[in-house]
């Protein structure tokens, strides 16, 4: 089954996130920041690495933009997308060193959401 | 040369002038001395030769030494003579030259008076403009006589006043900016979770009552509502922040107008209005960034859906117009009373109170495109009869001209 791992430090997001996704016939994993990513993908705790990231931009501790820079960092080359509060967050948000497959705005269209998701992980 | 170090000369040459002046006055004083020195001497001579006369007339003195005397005193008044003539003519001289440099002197100090005068008062008015034409760091350097001196500094602090108050006034504005941006973007998380559920319940209408559904529809109403409205909000305080930016690209017009169509296909359908679209063939391509004209064409679309009546008519239709191309929203609506059509493109301005009740706008829609509109470098117009229709049309600026 194809894997998604989860990050937003809200946990509504999170159920929603997951009821969505699951409905739709993927495995997801949640974390509550960018600091529980990059800890639970170099512990291992995740059988192998997810097969896409779904990551908030700004969380305590740690934000998905910065999480994802260390997982490149360390090689890991998994399709990510960004979550942004950003009304109009486009790649050029983007820091030009991070490898990003693209951005949801919220709220959230979750029809083009699942679509992307389905693109990137066919 | 600089005006200060002209200003000096001109003050150097009037000190020098006035010592030549005083020299001249000293002069014609020392004159009048040498005068009265001469006409006494010349009395004095005559008194002597005289003397000498009377005895050589008498014959009772050496008559030889009498006729020398007389002799000596007639050379001698003609030396006196000479000499006054010569004092005369250096006096005449000095007083010339004196009230020549006296004059000169006066001049240029006047002049110099009027320029000291003039130079500030000079500063004083063009500074003025400047900080009535917005440059609020106009200045003016304090200095001449002790008036315009006054009437500088007066000018200097009414500026500092200025400055302060505009600063503080930027600073509430970009406190306001920044609080609607936080704002906007905290309020996001919260409305994707509603968002996100209510379309979950949806998901499984099917086991709805139709009261159930048409609640979860009213939630999803409000929660596209709210988004409009969070989205509107950032784009005007950005425009107010001048942070409303554009990256223009050439663009072709027909799929901008298909795309926006289509966004509205659906809303038009459920009313029963007919939407269609007439897009000159062969238009150029336009100079624009393609995600706002979109925006701006789902307003106005948005516009003539909410505010016409069910079966009614939408067009957009887009053409070359002068050196641009325009494109049209028209509507067979209400339209717009003339009353109202000054202000439609203002903030929060609505069209008339008894529509605006079953219709879901911001009142910011027709501002956010206007500020789109014209940071294209275009510009957006209405027209509109009440019972008609309305007509909202906007020129795009081709591309590579």
């Amino acid at each position: 089954m194809t894997r998604v791992l989860v990050a937003d430090d809200s946990e509504t997001i999170l159920l929603l996130m997951r009821t969505r996704l699951e409905l739709a016939g993927y495995e997801v994993e949640t974390a509550a920041d960018g600091q529980e990513v990059t800890e639970r993908l170099r512990a291992g705790a995740l059988e192998g690495l997810p097969d896409l990231l779904l990551l908030d931009a700004m969380m305590p501790r740690k934000s998905g933009i910065d999480a994802l820079r260390e997982l490149r960092a360390a090689g890991v080359d998994t399709p990510a997308l960004i979550v942004s509060a950003h009304q109009d967050a486009t790649d050029a948000d983007a820091p030009s060193d991070l490898e990003v497959s693209g951005f949801v705005n919220k709220p959230i269209d979750f029809d083009r959401l699942l679509d992307e998701i389905a693109a990137l992980t066919s | 040369l600089s005006p200060s170090l002209a200003n000096r000369l001109r003050i150097g040459f009037a000190i020098g002038f006035a010592v030549l002046t005083a020299m001249a006055v000293i002069g014609v004083g020392r004159f009048i001395q040498q005068r009265q020195d001469f006409e006494d001497a010349v009395a004095r001579s005559y008194q002597v030769e005289m003397t000498a006369r009377a005895r050589l007339a008498s014959g009772d003195a050496d008559r030889a030494v009498a006729r020398a005397t007389v002799a000596a005193q007639s050379e001698r008044r003609e030396e006196l003579r000479d000499q006054i003539a010569a004092d005369t003519r250096d006096t005449t001289l000095l007083v010339a030259a004196g009230l020549i440099a006296g004059l000169t002197g006066a001049l240029l100090l006047f002049s110099g008076l009027i320029a000291s005068m003039r130079r500030p008062l000079e500063e004083l008015v063009d500074a003025a403009g400047r900080l009535a034409g917005g440059d609020r760091s106009a200045r003016v350097e304090v200095g001449g006589l002790s008036e315009t001196a006054t009437l500088g500094a007066a000018f200097n602090e009414i500026a500092d006043q200025l400055e302060l108050e505009a600063s503080q006034r930027d600073q509430l504005d970009r406190l306001k900016d920044e609080f609607v941006l936080t704002a906007s973007h905290e309020l996001r998380s919260p409305l994707t979770s509603v968002q996100g559920f209510a379309e979950l319940l949806m998901l499984e209408r099917d086991s709805l009552t139709p009261k159930q559904v048409e609640t979860v529809e009213i939630i999803l109403d409000n929660c596209r509502h709210l988004v409009r409205l969070l989205n509107d909000l950032l784009d005007l305080a950005r425009s107010d922040a001048g942070r409303l930016a554009i990256t223009p690209k050439p663009t072709a017009v027909a799929p901008l107008v298909d795309d926006a169509v289509r966004t509205m296909r659906a809303q038009t359908e459920s009313a029963g209005q007919s939407l269609t679209e007439d897009v000159e063939a062969d238009l150029p391509a336009v100079d624009v960034e393609a995600d706002r004209i979109r925006q701006i064409l789902v307003n106005l679309l948005t516009n003539a859906h909410e505010y016409s009546p069910v079966g009614a008519s939408i067009e957009v239709t887009a053409r070359v117009k002068g050196a641009g191309v325009e494109i049209a929203v028209t509507d067979n609506g209400p339209g717009i009373p003339e009353s109202q059509l000054d202000q439609i493109f203002e903030r929060f301005v609505r069209g008339d109170a008894g529509l605006t009740q079953r219709v879901g706008g911001t009142g910011l829609g027709l501002a956010i495109s206007r500020s789109l509109v014209e940071l294209h470098g275009g510009t957006i117009e209405v027209e509109s009869t009440p019972g008609v229709g309305s007509r909202f049309s906007f020129s795009l600026p081709v591309s590579g001209r």
